[in-house]
C-alpha cells in the first residue's frame, strides 16, 4: 500500500479502533490454547454441570455437555477465524490473478473470465455449497477454505479488472512499457500496487461474509464437525436452547459481530480513504 | 363471546342436559384437530406408507379388519378390536380364520366395503413388483376366499402364535372397485393415491405437500360420526418451528417433545405433555465386516473382545441422562422395554472404565506412542461414527461417545451425513460405526430383520453384518413356537446371545412425550400408534377458536 | 435490438453451462431417490431395480443428461421421485412464493435501506449517524437464520404478534373475502420476508451511505447548496440519482443470492419456496428436480442482471459530468 494511504488510515481513529478489536480476535485465536481455561471438548460432568449459566470458573457458561463455552468460543475463534482468513486470501488471489488476467489477456481472456463470472454470480453460493458437501460427505476445515474461497473470488476479479483498465492509460504504465518492461513486470510492479487499497477493501469484506456463511453451513449441518468448535456449531448448539441459556448464543454471536463488524467497519474507512486521496489527486 | 357462540353454547348445554338425562356422555362436537408435524407423508398409499407421518394419515382414512387392543398383545386374538370385521371365526385347526365383514362399513364414496377389497388388497400387498414394506408379514397366508360379499376367509400355511396379528396389523383393505383397473406397478404414484378414497373414520379433503394435509370427519362412518370435525397436519421443516408451533397454540398435537421444549412449556398449562410410551431405542451398531475389503472381517470390530470393551468403556446412564434429562431410559438390548418380550433382568455388559481399560491391555491393545489413542499392530484404535444430521438426540449421544471413548484411549471420528446418505451407506455397509435408531412393532418378530444373519430372507436391515447361529436359532424357534411361554423364553435367550456379543452398544430408549393443548381431550395414547384413537377424541366447545370454523361445503 | 439479442444469447448460454455443471455434480453424489425407501426393507433387489429404471437412473450418466435435455426443449421438466408428482408441478407451486417472499423483502429492505443512508447521509458524523451505523453494522454481521429463530420464537411463539410458520391460516380461508384473504397472507409474510428485509436494508444501507458520500463532494452538489437549497433537497434530488447506481447493481447482485439463499429463511418459517425445494431436492438426490430448480433459479437471476443492468445503463445517461 502506498505510504500516504497507510498513513492517513493511521491517522484514523475509527480505523485503529477497528484493526485493533480484528487484531485482538486475531491474537485470541492464535493463543486460544493458552488462553483457555479448559479443553474445550473436555466434558467433564455432563449431568450435573449441564447447561450452567455464567459463573466466575465459567465466565460464559457450559454448554449442554458441560463443555466450557469461553474455551469453545476461543478455539472456536482458531477455526472461524483460520477458514475466514484462508478462504479471505485465495478468493482475493484467484480475484486479483483472474481480474488482471480478464484486463490485460486480450479480448477472448476478458469474455471468458467474465463468462466465468456472470455462472458463478447465478448460483446462490450457500447452495452451491450446501450441494458440494451434500456430494461429498462432511468436509474438514481445508476443503471448507477451498471451497468458500473459490467461490468468492467475484468482486475482487471484477474490481482489478475495471481498475487495471483504469490505470492502463495512465502515463507511467504508458512509460513502463514504452521502457520495454514486459507484461508481467508492469503487473507487478505498478498496477497491483495501485490497486493494492482496493483489494484491501474487497478482503476485509470477504472476511465479513465468510464467517457468517460459515455459520450458516453449520446450522444445515455441513459445517464444522464436533469435537472441533467453531462459533457456527457453537450457535447452532445453542439454537436448541435459546430461551433457556441465552449465554450460548449471545456470547458467540458477540464474537461474531464484533470480528464482521470491526472488519466492516476498516473496509469503509479504508474506501474513504482511497476516495480521499483520488480526489487529492 | 359473540352471539354466534353463545347461542351455540345455550343449544349445546340443552342437548347436555337432555343427554344427560338420557344417561349418554355429553356431545363434545365439532372442532378441528391441528397436528405439527416434521415430515410430510411421502405417500398415501398404504402397501408403501412406512414412515411415521405416511402410517399416522394413512390409518385414519383407511381402517383394518381389527385393531390391536390397548394391552398390545400379538398372541392368538385377545384384546383385537373389531373395525372392518364385525366378527371372525377360526377353524379348528387354526389354519383358516373367517372374518365377517360389518355391513355398514362403506367407503368414502358410498360404495360396501367387500370381501373383494379385502382380496384385491392382498394380492397388491404380495404382489413383489409393488414392493410393500411388510411383506413378509404376509408370508403365512396362503390365499384369501371370500364365499360372499360379506365374508372373507383366510388360509394360512402354517400355524404361528402371532399369525392373527400379523395378518390383522399388516393388510389395509383397499377399494377394489376404484382401483383393481390400474396396474398393480402404476398405483403408488397414481393421481386416485393423491387423493385416495378410504373406509376409515376420516376423509381426505386437500394435501398441499410439504405444507399442510387436511382430512374431513366421515359423517357415514360406520363407527359412529368422529367427535372432531376434521384433521389438519400443518408440517414444517425444522424441529424448533414443529415445537413452536404447538407451544404458541397455533396448533393443538405434537407427537413427541424434546427436553428443550418441556422447559418451554407455557406457565399456565396451556399445553400439557402427556406420557404414552416408547417403542424406539437406538445404539451405536458396529459394522464387523471390513468396509473395503469384501469377505473379510472388520479390523477392529470383527474382534467380539475389542466389542465388549468398547460397550464397557459407555456410560450408558449418563449418556441417556445427559441428552434425554429423565426423557429416556438406557437401553438393554435389541429390544424396547414396551415390548411383551421385553426382560430388564438380562446380564448386560456394565459400565466398568477401569475394567475395559484393562481388557484392552490384554488385548494387546497399548498406547504405545504416548498421543492417548491405543495401538496394536502399527494400527490405531480409531475409527469414524456415522450419524444422521437429521437427529439431533443421535449427535448429541455422538458426541458424548466421543469424549468416553477418548477418556479410554479410543478416537472417534463423527461423521455427519444427510438422512439419504446416511441410509446409503448404512446399506452399502460402508461405515465403520452408526448410531442408529429403531421404532419397533409390537411384535417382537422385527429382531430378525435387524440383527439376523444375512441371508434371504431374514437380516435384511442388519447393516452391520453381525452373525449368531446360536441368536438365529433362539428367534428362529420363537417364531415357531406355539405357547406363549415358549416364546418368552426364546426371545429371551436370543436377546441374552445378541447382548452377550456386543454387535451394537444398546445406548436409549427415549420415552414418548406428547403435547396435548388443553382444548384437546384425548384418550389413551398406544404407544405404537398415538393416533389410533383419534376418532374419540374432542374438543372443548368452550375453547373453540376462529381456526375450527370450516368452510360448510360438505364432503 | 443487436444488444438485446446478445444478452438474451449470453443468458442462455449462462444458463446452459450452470445446468450442466450442477448435472455433472451431482453424479458424484451417492445415492439416489430411492434410498430411503427400498434400501433396508425386505424389498428385493429386483423391485429395487425397475424402480430406478423407471426413473431412469440404471443409464449412464451421460445418457440420462441426453435424455433429460431432449425432454427440456420440449418443455418437459420431467418427474419428481421424490415429490411424487410432475417437476412443474412442484416448480410452479414453490416459485411464486418465493418470488412473493424476496420480492416483498427486497422492496422494503431496499426502500428501508436508502432511506437509512439518506438520514446518515443528512447527519453525517454526527450522533443519528453513528446509532444508525451501528445498528447497519450488527444487521449485516447477524446470521440471518439466528435474526429469524429469535423471531420465530419471541414475535412468534411467545408474543404471539405474528403466526409461528405457514402460508395461511386454518380454518375456512377459501371462503374469505380476497382482500381479508390477503391480508392473512401477508400477516404470515411479515415475519420471513421481515427478517429478510432487515438483513437487505443493512447492507443497502452501507453501500448506499458510502456512495452518497462519494457523490456530496462534486461540484454540483456544492452548486446546487449554493442556490440555497436546503440539504434534504439536495440529497433528494441530486444526490440520490448519481449515488444510486452501485445500489441498483447492487440489486442485480442480491437477487440471485436470495431466490436460492433463502433456504435457511424458507426452512424455520415452513415457507416453501424455491431454495427450500432446491435444498430438499438435494439431500433427496432427485436429480430431474435440482436441475429444473437450478435452472429456474438461474434464469430469474439473470433476468434480473440484465435489468438491473440496463436500469442502471438507462440511468447513466442522467448523471452530472465527472469534472
Amino acid at each position: 500500500m502506498a505510504a500516504p494511504t497507510w498513513h492517513r488510515l493511521r491517522d484514523d481513529r475509527t480505523a485503529r479502533t477497528a484493526a485493533a478489536v480484528l487484531g485482538a480476535a486475531v491474537l485470541a485465536a492464535l493463543f486460544a490454547p493458552w488462553l483457555a481455561p479448559f479443553d474445550p471438548t473436555l466434558q467433564p460432568d455432563p449431568i450435573a454441570l449441564r447447561l450452567m449459566p455464567p459463573t466466575w470458573q465459567h465466565p460464559f457458561g457450559t454448554d449442554a455437555f458441560s463443555r466450557d463455552v469461553l474455551s469453545r468460543v476461543l478455539h472456536g475463534a482458531r477455526v472461524s477465524l483460520g477458514v475466514a482468513v484462508g478462504a479471505m486470501l485465495l478468493s482475493v488471489t484467484l480475484g486479483a490473478a483472474l481480474g488482471a488476467l480478464a484486463a490485460v489477456g486480450g479480448r477472448w481472456a476478458d469474455a471468458a473470465v467474465s463468462g466465468v463470472v456472470d455462472v458463478f454470480i447465478a448460483m446462490p453460493r450457500l447452495v452451491v455449497v450446501i450441494a458440494l458437501v451434500a456430494t461429498f460427505g462432511t468436509l474438514s476445515p481445508w476443503w471448507l477454505v477451498v471451497l468458500i474461497g473459490g467461490s468468492g473470488w467475484l468482486t475482487t476479479a471484477r474490481i482489478v479488472r475495471a481498475e487495471f483498465r483504469d490505470q492502463s492509460p495512465r502515463e507511467y504504465v504508458l512509460a513502463a512499457r514504452a521502457l520495454g518492461a514486459s507484461r508481467w513486470r508492469i503487473i507487478w510492479q505498478h498496477l497491483l500496487p495501485a490497486v493494492a487499497p482496493q483489494i484491501a477493501v474487497t478482503a476485509a469484506l470477504a472476511l465479513a461474509t465468510v464467517i457468517p456463511l460459515e455459520a450458516a453451513l453449520s446450522f444445515v449441518g455441513f459445517g464444522i464437525q464436533p469435537p472441533l468448535a467453531s462459533w457456527g456449531n457453537i450457535l447452532l448448539d445453542g439454537t436448541d436452547y435459546l430461551t433457556t441459556a441465552w449465554w450460548l448464543v449471545v456470547f458467540p454471536v458477540a464474537a461474531v459481530t464484533l470480528t464482521v463488524g470491526s472488519a466492516l467497519v476498516l473496509a469503509d474507512r479504508l474506501r474513504a480513504v482511497i476516495a480521499d486521496e483520488q480526489r487529492a489527486r | 363471546m359473540t352471539p354466534f357462540l353463545a347461542s351455540r353454547r345455550l343449544a349445546l348445554a340443552l342437548c347436555c342436559l337432555g343427554a344427560a338425562c338420557r344417561g349418554e356422555p355429553p356431545a363434545h362436537r365439532g372442532g378441528i384437530l391441528v397436528v405439527s408435524a416434521g415430515a410430510d407423508a411421502e405417500t398415501l398409499f398404504p402397501p408403501l406408507a412406512m414412515g411415521n407421518q405416511g402410517r399416522a394419515v394413512t390409518e385414519l382414512l383407511y381402517d383394518k379388519l381389527a385393531d390391536i387392543g390397548p394391552g398390545l398383545n400379538t398372541i392368538g386374538d385377545a384384546g383385537f378390536v373389531p373395525k372392518l370385521a364385525q366378527s371372525w371365526e377360526w377353524s379348528r385347526d387354526s389354519l383358516t380364520i373367517t372374518f365377517h365383514l360389518d355391513p355398514e362399513a362403506r367407503w368414502h364414496d358410498g360404495q360396501p366395503v367387500t370381501a373383494r377389497d379385502v382380496q384385491y388388497a392382498f394380492r397388491i400387498w404380495t404382489d413383489s413388483a409393488v414392493g410393500a414394506v411388510q411383506r413378509s408379514s404376509l408370508s403365512t397366508v396362503d390365499s384369501i376366499a371370500a364365499p360372499d360379499a360379506r365374508t372373507a376367509r383366510v388360509h394360512f400355511r402354517v400355524r404361528t402364535p402371532e399369525q392373527f396379528y400379523s395378518f390383522v396389523y399388516t393388510l389395509i383393505p383397499l377399494p377394489a372397485h376404484r382401483l383393481a383397473a390400474l396396474a398393480d406397478t402404476a398405483l403408488h404414484d397414481a393421481p386416485e393415491m393423491r387423493a385416495p378414497v378410504g373406509s376409515g373414520p376420516f376423509r381426505f379433503r386437500t394435501w398441499t405437500p410439504r405444507v399442510a394435509l387436511e382430512l374431513t370427519a366421515n359423517a357415514a362412518y360406520y363407527g359412529g360420526r368422529p367427535q372432531l370435525d376434521g384433521v389438519v397436519f400443518v408440517i414444517a421443516a425444522h424441529g424448533a418451528t414443529v415445537a413452536a408451533r404447538v407451544l404458541a397454540g397455533d396448533a393443538d398435537f405434537l407427537e413427541q417433545l424434546s427436553p428443550s421444549d418441556f422447559a418451554q412449556l407455557p406457565r399456565d398449562g396451556a399445553v400439557r405433555a402427556v406420557a404414552y410410551g416408547g417403542f424406539d431405542y437406538s445404539f451405536l451398531q458396529f459394522n464387523v465386516r471390513d468396509s473395503t475389503v469384501p469377505g473379510r472381517p472388520h479390523p477392529l470390530f470383527g474382534d467380539r473382545a475389542l466389542r465388549r470393551a468398547l460397550s464397557m468403556a459407555v456410560d450408558r446412564a449418563t449418556l441417556t441422562r445427559s441428552v434425554f434429562d429423565s426423557l429416556a431410559r438406557p437401553a438393554i438390548g435389541p429390544f424396547s422395554r414396551t415390548q411383551w418380550t421385553a426382560d430388564t433382568t438380562l446380564r448386560g455388559i456394565p459400565f466398568d472404565a477401569t475394567g475395559a481399560q484393562r481388557l484392552l491391555d490384554s488385548l494387546g491393545w497399548r498406547d504405545t506412542n504416548g498421543d492417548g489413542v491405543r495401538e496394536r499392530a502399527g494400527r490405531a484404535l480409531a475409527f469414524s461414527l456415522l450419524v444422521p444430521a437429521s437427529s439431533r438426540p443421535r449427535q448429541a449421544a455422538a458426541v458424548l461417545l466421543q469424549a468416553q471413548l477418548k477418556a479410554i484411549g479410543a478416537r472417534v471420528t463423527i461423521e455427519q451425513a444427510d438422512f439419504n446418505a446416511f441410509l446409503d451407506r448404512a446399506h452399502r455397509g460402508a461405515f465403520d460405526a452408526l448410531i442408529g435408531g429403531v421404532r419397533t412393532n409390537p411384535s417382537p418378530r422385527g429382531v430378525r430383520e435387524l440383527w439376523g444373519t444375512p441371508g434371504p430372507g431374514r437380516g435384511t436391515q442388519n447393516w452391520g453384518g453381525w452373525s449368531n447361529p446360536a441368536f438365529d436359532a433362539h428367534v428362529d424357534s420363537a417364531l415357531a413356537a406355539t405357547s406363549t411361554a415358549a416364546v418368552r423364553s426364546h426371545f429371551r435367550a436370543a436377546y441374552q446371545a445378541a447382548i452377550d456379543d456386543a454387535p451394537a452398544i444398546w445406548l436409549y430408549e427415549p420415552r414418548m412425550f406428547a403435547g396435548v393443548h388443553r382444548r384437546l381431550t384425548v384418550g389413551t395414547l398406544r404407544p405404537d400408534a398415538w393416533w389410533s384413537g383419534v376418532g374419540a377424541w374432542s374438543i372443548d366447545p368452550a375453547q373453540r377458536l376462529p381456526r375450527d370454523r370450516r368452510a360448510s361445503a360438505t364432503p | 435490438m443487436r444488444r438485446l439479442v446478445a444478452r438474451v444469447l449470453h443468458a442462455a448460454a449462462i444458463c446452459t453451462v450452470v445446468a450442466t455443471s450442477v448435472f455433472v455434480l451431482l453424479q458424484f453424489a451417492p445415492g439416489d431417490p430411492f434410498a430411503s425407501a427400498l434400501d433396508g426393507s425386505d424389498v428385493p433387489p429386483g423391485v429395487g431395480a425397475e424402480w430406478r429404471a423407471r426413473y431412469g437412473f440404471d443409464l449412464p450418466p451421460g445418457e440420462r443428461f441426453i435424455r433429460w435435455s431432449g425432454a427440456l426443449v420440449h418443455g418437459q421438466l420431467g418427474y419428481s421421485a421424490s415429490r411424487h408428482r410432475t417437476v412443474a408441478g412442484v416448480v410452479t407451486d414453490a416459485m411464486p412464493r418465493t418470488v412473493l417472499l424476496v420480492g416483498v423483502a427486497l422492496v422494503i429492505g431496499f426502500a428501508a435501506g436508502i432511506a437509512i443512508a439518506m438520514i446518515q447521509a443528512r447527519h453525517h458524523r454526527r450522533w443519528p449517524d453513528r446509532v444508525l451505523g451501528a445498528l447497519t453494522l450488527g444487521g449485516v454481521a447477524m446470521p440471518e437464520f439466528l435474526l429469524g429463530l429469535l423471531a420465530m420464537t419471541w414475535l412468534g411463539a411467545r408474543w404471539r404478534l405474528f403466526p409461528v410458520a405457514g402460508l395461511a391460516s386454518l380454518g375456512d380461508v377459501a371462503t374469505w373475502p380476497l382482500w381479508e384473504r390477503a391480508i392473512d397472507l401477508l400477516w404470515h409474510l411479515a415475519l420471513p420476508a421481515g427478517v429478510l428485509a432487515v438483513s437487505i436494508a443493512a447492507r443497502v444501507a452501507r453501500h448506499q451511505r458510502a456512495a452518497l458520500l462519494g457523490v456530496l463532494h462534486e461540484d454540483y452538489i456544492r452548486t446546487a447548496r449554493a442556490k440555497g437549497l436546503g440539504e434534504w433537497d439536495v440529497l433528494w434530488r441530486h444526490a440520490l440519482p448519481n449515488a444510486i447506481g452501485p445500489v441498483i447493481a447492487l440489486l442485480g447482485l442480491a437477487l440471485p443470492a436470495l431466490v436460492g439463499g433463502a433456504v435457511l429463511i424458507e426452512r424455520i418459517f415452513g415457507w416453501p419456496g424455491m431454495g427450500l425445494t432446491l435444498f430438499d431436492a438435494l439431500l433427496a438426490r432427485d436429480y430431474p428436480l435440482v436441475l429444473a430448480a437450478v435452472l429456474m433459479t438461474t434464469i430469474v437471476a439473470v433476468v434480473a442482471r440484465t435489468l438491473a443492468d440496463g436500469i442502471a445503463e438507462w440511468m447513466a445517461p442522467h448523471r452530472a459530468p465527472v469534472s
